[in-house]
């Protein structure tokens, strides 16, 4: 029973994952813009999950009741909508300085402040209040609501009736305060509410309300348009008490409104002096699901992750001064509030010590003092190697064990298919190339000595030859052979210590904290779906070690197993540990491609620097040790090309080529200048190498 | 079409100078070609499949060839490269007749004897060695060595050479070699803009123009996945044909799909991406 639990629960989180993937493909049809998005749970505070640049937050569960009138696929792609056409539709790329066809420009022009971003100045107008730009926000979700139903009518269904299921969750305007409950009419409204309760006194502040919101449904109506509005309704909310209970009330029906204002009614002169402050945590905005909760990319900072709440005041003083970069937002200690990065898979954490094994004492109790002894191989998963001391010019024979072990599965950790999110746009061209490098279907052979069919051209030449009284080629026929897919590659993934390094901040991915080792396992996702679409076999593998006698070599998918959802929770499960001691592990699986039938066998060493052990040619001194070591990997390598596979080493350590280049064949090894280009570098690789074996 | 005698047959066609083909200019092409062509300068066309490389090529034919008397009966010969595709299948061979062999010019040599415009579409899925042929007939040589012959003939004055590949998704694995490239002015196709492109499917499929909108709408949407890189951005000749499926009555979103979204993926989650852009255009 645990099994098939087990077993359901593993269905339920890759369908979650593939859905994850096609609908950040549908942001980026909608859009152009890259995301990833991310799951919260119920109950979490509305400023943690406020979306950034680059990340969707949605809820692991779509908000469905017995009266619903969509779908959960259909509130997900209502919301990612409502998310895609804020981007596209220009919410993040305000200028106040450009004009707009349906309001008297109440914006102050730019003076001052021209050096200072759109964006960042918003909140000055509203004296760097929350309320203003949440109004702002429910300014733009109309907007973008409205033009999403022009623009996309086959959402139009759907989309009502998310924004109706929106509405039934709306809490009652009687028990809000009057500020509150003309912002819940506002909100109502841009939900295509018809009505609100409100008590008599506040019918005026509404009708104004919506007489100036309603404008924002005109096809016309821009980013800017929203400003204006906001600012016309921000005069008015700021009009109305925040405390004080109805005495009266009746429904106020939108349609009966007044739809004309006076505009001369309205004082945004000094608004921003009034809103100062109108802030708080009071119950006054109630957040809409399907909607994206305002976070600090509305006013300037697309990568922060603070609470709008405690980002503001920063902007509101920035934007008195020169336009400062994304990046000083990202460091920290400026007391602001942050979520926690965002942990993804296998990550590390930066500040907790990795799991090494400190160094051996250099005493004469040191690892490498024995050097004779010829180890054994003592169980059926341990193999003994030789290693090139490249100082003596010999091997030392039995030098080195290794041990094959299993790869623990780490369900929570590294998913493949958050892999494909990240990089699954190139795995389309990366197969088609790899189709093109050599296309399915058969081979035809010409001047064949026997065959399917005559061929005419060479049958053509003989009855020439034979009446020129030349003797004949029986080179005749056409031959058609299927092609087979006949390609074995390996990868071996260094799992040092140094593999769980967190690298530096990427601006494109704020908040998340990502290792080479992370890196490694996506580039492994990336082609291994590459792989599986073209048929190549292929095989996943680490390698770390502790001493010439540990040499541990991880199997995470063996290169004749079948792929199943456990071989990715075993790259998930893949950990850094110890030390790189790679020429035993390419020494066995050359042993183990040796064994595949394959016409093409390919070796991928994918490693983050220099191959060091603890008793890896030490006893020629600290200096010796680098060439030691390179030397016995470069041997390997040489092995592995005369048992006719192709072996290359892809290194992310910058100075690879200075210590490879000497040792290694120069087609042997690629040194990656970027680490964070890993997966892209070794798909171009393989790219190449398949169009050239 | 030509039945070659080794059995690989390049597709070739020829095109009826009878009547203007239907083609609406993207930006200078038409320029640009015809001042190419009074200097017999031969033309490389490059651009995503289905933008209308071929269509423009016919279009030019029939402006070069279209009131001309002395017009060749062919003006021009489309061959359709592909790998197997060898030199004899260009420049022709001898076939078996019941007077012993017959020599049977190829589609290359057809043209460069009669003056056509010679198209070889997507030149660079024939392999190197064969486009090798081409150096001499695009110089200032314009000849044609037909080595079983023995003979190297000139190529008449109205001759011109087009060729056109897709360096998006050939770029990777194949190219054409330099000293082949360097002998072609290039002329860069991109998809048109929307309003041209709801025209050209309102004109090819015979769709409405609000159809014709929708559909060039969904596929501005989708070739921002091309963009990505996670598929082959959507053709205006793909949208052609689902217009032309919706015009026989077919309902949108089936025409799009078994028109458009099996023809662009099939990897399921971009299917499904994909579903979902077209949901989102056409109502159900």
């Amino acid at each position: 029973m645990t099994g098939l639990r087990e077993s359901a629960a593993l269905e339920v989180a890759v369908a979650e994952d593939r859905t994850r993937h096609s609908l950040a493909l549908y942001y980026r049809a909608l859009c152009g813009e890259v995301c990833s998005l991310v799951p919260y749970d119920d109950g979490s505070s509305p400023w943690e999950h406020a979306d950034t640049e680059t990340t969707v937050w949605l809820p692991r569960r779509a908000p469905l009741d017995d009266h619903a009138e969509f779908t959960a696929d259909q509130w997900y792609q209502v919301a990612m909508t409502h998310r895609a056409m804020h981007r596209a539709m220009g919410t993040f790329e305000l200028d106040l300085d450009r004009d707009e066809p349906l309001f008297p420009r109440r914006r102050p022009r730019a003076a001052d402040d021209a050096d200072v971003p759109s964006l960042p100045r918003l909140a000055g107008l509203f004296g760097g209040s929350v309320l203003g730009i949440h109004i702002f926000a429910t300014c733009e979700d109309l907007r973008i609501d409205a033009a999403t139903d022009r623009l996309l009518p086959g959402l139009a269904k759907p989309a009502t009736g998310v924004r109706h299921g929106a509405l039934h969750e709306r809490p009652q305007p009687a028990a809000l305060s009057p500020r509150a409950a003309a912002i819940e009419a506002l909100v109502r409204f841009s939900l295509g509410g018809s009505l609100v309760w409100a008590a008599t006194s506040m019918h005026e502040p509404i009708a104004r309300i919506i007489s100036v919101a309603r404008r924002l449904r005109d096809p016309r109506a821009r980013v800017e348009s929203s400003v204006e509005a906001a600012l016309r309704i921000c005069d008015v909310l700021v009009g109305v008490p925040t405390e004080g209970a109805h005495r009266s009330g009746r429904e106020v029906r939108f349609a009966e409104l007044d739809t004309t204002y006076d505009e001369s009614g309205f004082d945004t002169e000094t608004l921003s002096a009034r809103m100062t402050g109108a802030q708080g945590f009071a119950e006054w905005y109630h957040p809409v699901a399907y909607r994206d909760w305002p976070g600090p990319r509305y006013v300037g900072a697309p990568a922060s992750d603070a609470s709008l709440e405690a980002f503001l005041p920063q902007v509101a003083q920035a934007s008195t001064a020169p336009a400062h970069g994304e990046g000083e937002d990202q460091d920290g200690g400026d007391g602001v509030p942050r979520r926690a990065p965002e942990r993804t898979a296998g990550s590390a954490d930066p500040g907790a010590a990795p799991n090494v094994r400190p160094l051996m004492p250099l005493n004469g109790d040191e690892p490498w003092a024995d050097l004779e002894t010829r180890l054994q191989s003592r169980a059926a998963n341990e193999f003994v190697y030789p290693e090139w001391d490249s100082y003596s010019a010999t091997y030392r024979q039995q030098f080195t064990r290794l041990r094959v072990v299993g790869t623990p599965v780490q369900r929570a950790d590294h998913s493949h298919y958050r892999a494909l999110a990240r990089y699954g746009h190139l795995v389309g061209p990366l197969v088609r190339a790899l189709e093109r490098v050599r296309p399915d279907g058969h081979t035809i052979t010409r001047r064949s000595p026997s065959g399917d069919d005559l061929d005419l051209d060479a049958c053509i030449d003989a009855a020439i030859d034979l009446r020129t009284g030349v003797e004949p080629s029986d080179r005749v026929f056409t031959d058609l052979r299927r092609r087979r897919r006949d390609v074995a590659v390996v990868f071996a993934l260094d799992l040092s210590a140094s593999t769980a390094i967190a690298l530096p901040p990427d601006p494109e991915a704020p908040g998340t904290v990502r290792s080479i080792l992370d890196l490694q396992r996506d580039a492994v996702s990336l082609l291994a779906r590459a792989l599986e679409r073209v048929g190549d076999a292929y095989g996943v593998y680490g390698f770390s070690g502790s001493g010439r006698d540990d040499v541990r070599l991880s199997v995470v998918k063996d290169v004749e197993e079948r792929t199943t959802p456990t071989v990715w929770h075993r790259l998930g499960g893949l950990r850094p540990d110890h030390t790189t001691r790679m020429a035993p592990a390419i020494r066995h699986l050359t042993s183990r491609l040796r064994s595949v039938e394959a016409a093409t066998k390919i070796m991928f060493v994918i490693s983050d620097g220099r191959p060091f052990d603890i008793d890896y040619g030490q006893q020629y001194g600290e200096e010796a040790m680098l060439g030691y070591a390179v030397g016995d990997t470069a041997r390997a390598l040489a092995e592995a090309r005369e048992a006719g596979l192709h072996p290359y080493l892809l290194t992310v350590d910058p100075d690879g080529a200075d210590y490879l280049g000497a040792a290694c064949e120069p087609g042997s090894y690629r040194v990656i200048a970027d680490t964070r280009q890993l997966p892209e570098a070794l798909a171009a690789l393989y790219i190449s190498v398949r169009s050239s074996s | 079409m030509i039945e070659t005698a080794t059995g690989t047959t390049p597709t070739t066609s020829r095109t009826s100078r009878s009547q203007e083909p239907f083609y609406l200019p993207v930006h200078d092409e038409v320029a640009l070609f015809t001042a190419a062509y009074e200097q017999r300068i031969p033309v490389l066309l490059k651009g995503p499949t289905g933008c209308g490389k071929t269509r423009f090529v016919e279009h030019m034919a029939w402006r070069i060839f279209g009131g001309r008397a002395d017009a060749p009966a062919q003006p021009l010969v489309t061959v359709t490269c592909h790998d197997d595709i060898t030199s004899a299948d260009l420049v022709g061979r001898y076939l078996l007749s019941s007077e012993g062999t017959t020599w049977l010019d190829g589609p290359l040599t057809q043209a460069a004897r009669s003056g056509a415009l010679c198209y070889l579409d997507e030149v660079v899925e024939a392999r190197k060695d064969t486009t090798v042929i081409l150096h001499s007939l695009t110089d200032h040589r314009r000849t044609l060595p037909i080595e079983r012959l023995g003979e190297t003939i000139e190529a008449h004055d109205d001759f011109l050479l087009v060729v056109s590949y897709n360096p998006g998704y050939q770029a990777a694995a194949k190219d054409l070699k330099p000293s082949t490239r360097q002998r072609f002015m290039a002329i860069e196709f991109t998809y048109p803009d929307r309003d041209l492109e709801v025209r050209i499917i309102s004109h090819e499929a015979g769709v409405d123009e609000a159809t014709a909108r929708d559909l060039a709408f969904l596929g501005e949407q989708l070739r921002r996945l091309d963009e990505a890189g996670v598929i082959e951005g959507p053709s205006t000749r793909l949208l052609v044909h689902v217009g032309g499926l919706i015009t026989h009555g077919i309902a949108p979103r089936r025409a799009c799909d078994v028109g458009l979204v099996q023809a662009l993926s099939d990897d399921p989650d971009v299917q499904e991406a994909v579903t979902q852009v077209v949901g989102a255009v056409f109502p159900a």
